[in-house]
């Protein structure tokens, strides 16, 4: 999120910590040829990316490094939306265009939905769009409520995120808390009580972006621990693989989170060559990279693994099965190294 | 949309629910509308994935004023869906249109096919059709299949132009046009000449003819065709050849019947009834 645009530097990301941006990224700058072989054969799974501003040429390259599937969680798209059509429009793509851009490239795509924190202070609007969340929250390939949670920490993010937390037990679906990067730690415990109090099981909520300061009492609360790794901020992937040696792979998961912002859709696997680097068991990658992200949130009862499997074909004949509809209008993947455009 | 079609629906989809199922749906039918809109959207968490199956004899007389709607290859999500958006209540009708608009603004892929397929049943038909004809501009391959492909909805509603570009863009996106309803009903001369030029325009660029599409020609074919068709009959394709021979054979054109007599082995197989334009259908 742009706080301060006449600091055009800083990275304008919804995680990150402004006062806290020199460090060096270090994932961003592997190439595939540097960390091909230490990943080969392995599989992701990135519980919050933001699709719906990243390119195409993202999806190619995110297949080819082993992300069988995605979360996009419903955010804030730079600037506030002015009128419940945008945010229709916006869920619409989140479960619509955006996953069907998805499968053409063998990326199987979910999403969470909820009013963001940010947007949550225009109340005569976030009225509205509360009447209209529960027809997409019960969408199919819906695993969860989110991103929800604290930006300022003000009295109208707050009601609205007890309102979406009532929705999320309605609607049986974990819940996904974006934490603030202005007094983290504070919001990250007010966050958790909150859910506590209005009786949600800590295993069904996923708490985002931690760092090193939120992570222990978050995983003493029984709440999963996610790790955003984006360039520029608190957490590269370095001090990732740190907090895996110290913690273990319990309830820990990794993201991307990228967005419109710097951001790197690969950092999973970048994160997972390094991990390998340093020694850290497959086992451990495994489960921060793919498996726990998975039992989190397949508990909305919306993924079946078996779906990361089925056979990707972008023929569009292939999928025809019987006299139903045609799994059709599929475009097959170009070759970009071709002189010849056919 | 009348009472008949719901009735006739309802004990087809209930022959397939479990007991837990069946009284999922019905409950939904006796709260509110809004309730009855989020089970259009949930359907999917309280009924089983599972494809819908029936006898033959079933297929295509499901609903009495619509014969040839099918349910074919529809999961019983699908079928649930189009159910429960007959049970939206009709009166008032701005209500009734305003509900189903939401529902259309909100839906994604899956409900989207449902709501197009279950066009020709809901009620108010025309106030649907601009939604209809946008959809045969999507480029999301299932909403495009739901109102294009098996779809009694556009051969009764579209006007002509429309209708045009439903056929067109179904030979753009390489589907089989014999699965647009109506579609030799609703052969038309704006549509021959368009397909004529594609055909040229094909034959330009050098590639292949889907050798269906001639079908539109008849019975609009005339002289000026002579020469597509002298180039189709040389073509090494025996699709294109045999898409030739029956447009000449269908032709009142003398011109064109001549052409026939170079290849007297197609004429003679159509005559036979061994060739038909159904010979030339494939999926896709
Ligand atoms: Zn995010």
């Amino acid at each position: 999120m742009c706080q301060n645009p006449n600091e055009p530097k800083k990275n304008p990301s919804h995680f990150e910590s402004i006062e806290h941006s020199e460090d060096t990224p270090t994932h961003r700058d592997l190439l595939w040829e540097d960390y091909e072989n230490l990943i080969q054969g392995m599989r992701f799974f990135d519980p919050h990316i933001h699709m719906v501003s990243r390119t195409t040429d993202d999806y190619q390259m995110m297949a080819k490094a082993g992300i069988v599937a995605i979360i996009e969680p419903a955010f804030w798209v730079g600037q506030p939306r002015t009128g419940l059509s945008s945010f229709k429009d916006y869920y619409s793509s989140l479960v619509g265009w955006e996953r069907f851009r998805s499968s053409q490239f063998g990326i199987k795509h979910y999403c969470t939905m909820g009013l963001n924190s940010r947007e949550a202070n225009n109340e005569r609007l976030a009225e509205e769009v509360m009447e209209i969340l529960p027809l997409f929250a019960f969408k199919e390939g819906v695993v969860g409520i989110g991103e929800i949670g604290f930006d300022d920490q003000t009295v109208l993010e707050e009601k609205y995120y007890r309102l979406q937390l009532e929705l999320a037990k309605k609607a049986k679906l974990p819940v996904q808390i974006h934490t603030p990067h202005r007094d983290k730690k504070r919001g990250t415990e007010r966050s958790m009580s909150i859910a506590i109090e209005h009786g949600l099981d800590p295993s069904w909520v996923v708490v985002d972006h931690n760092n090193e300061e939120t992570v222990k009492s978050v995983l003493d609360q029984g709440f999963w621990a996610a790790f955003t790794i984006y360039p520029f901020t608190k957490m590269g992937n370095e001090r990732m693989v740190s907090v895996v040696e110290k913690y273990g792979p319990e309830r820990i998961m990794i993201n991307s989170s990228a967005d419109w912002g710097i951001s790197d859709p690969l950092a999973i696997p970048k994160t997972a060559a390094l991990m390998m680097q340093r020694g850290i068991p497959k086992d451990v990658i495994r489960m921060v990279t793919y498996q726990n992200a998975i039992d989190a949130f397949a508990k909305s009862g919306q993924i079946d693994v078996k779906d990361f499997d089925l056979e990707f074909s972008p023929d569009p004949n292939a999928k025809f099965h019987g006299n139903s509809v045609l799994r059709g209008g599929q475009q097959p993947v170009i070759n970009k190294n071709s002189l010849f455009i056919q | 949309m009348n009472a008949n079609t719901t009735i006739e629906l309802t004990q087809f989809l209930f022959e397939m629910t479990t007991k837990s199922e069946r009284e999922w749906l019905e409950n939904k039918t006796k709260t509110n509308v809004l309730d009855l809109m989020t089970a259009f959207v949930a359907a999917p968490r309280f009924l089983s994935k599972k494809n819908i199956s029936y006898d033959d004899k079933v297929k295509g007389n499901l609903i009495p004023h619509l014969p040839g709607y099918q349910v074919d290859g529809w999961s019983l999500v699908h079928l649930a869906r189009v159910w429960l958006l007959l049970q939206i209540p009709q009166d008032p009708k701005e209500d009734c249109i305003k509900n189903i608009e939401t529902l259309f603004d909100t839906a994604e892929l899956n409900e989207l096919v449902a709501l197009y397929s279950a066009l020709p049943l809901l009620p108010y038909p025309w106030e649907w059709l601009s939604r209809a004809t946008d959809a045969v501009r999507s480029n999301m391959g299932f909403v495009f299949d739901a109102i294009s492909l098996l779809n009694p909805y556009p051969e009764l509603y579209f006007p002509e132009s429309a209708w045009n570009q439903l056929v067109l863009k179904t030979i753009f996106n390489r589907k089989p046009i014999h699965l647009i309803y109506g579609l030799d009903r609703r052969k038309n001369k704006e549509l021959a000449i368009s397909i004529s030029d594609f055909i040229d325009e094909r034959f330009a660029a050098g590639r292949k003819i889907p050798p269906q599409i001639l079908r539109l020609l008849t019975p609009f074919s005339n002289e000026e065709h002579s020469s597509t068709l002298i180039r189709m009959f040389a073509s090494e394709e025996s699709g294109e050849k045999e898409a030739a021979a029956l447009v000449c054979f269908e032709s009142k054109e003398p011109k064109l019947r001549s052409l026939l007599a170079n290849h007297p082995e197609l004429e003679l197989s159509i005559q036979n009834g061994e060739l038909d334009w159904s010979k030339l259908e494939s999926i896709p």
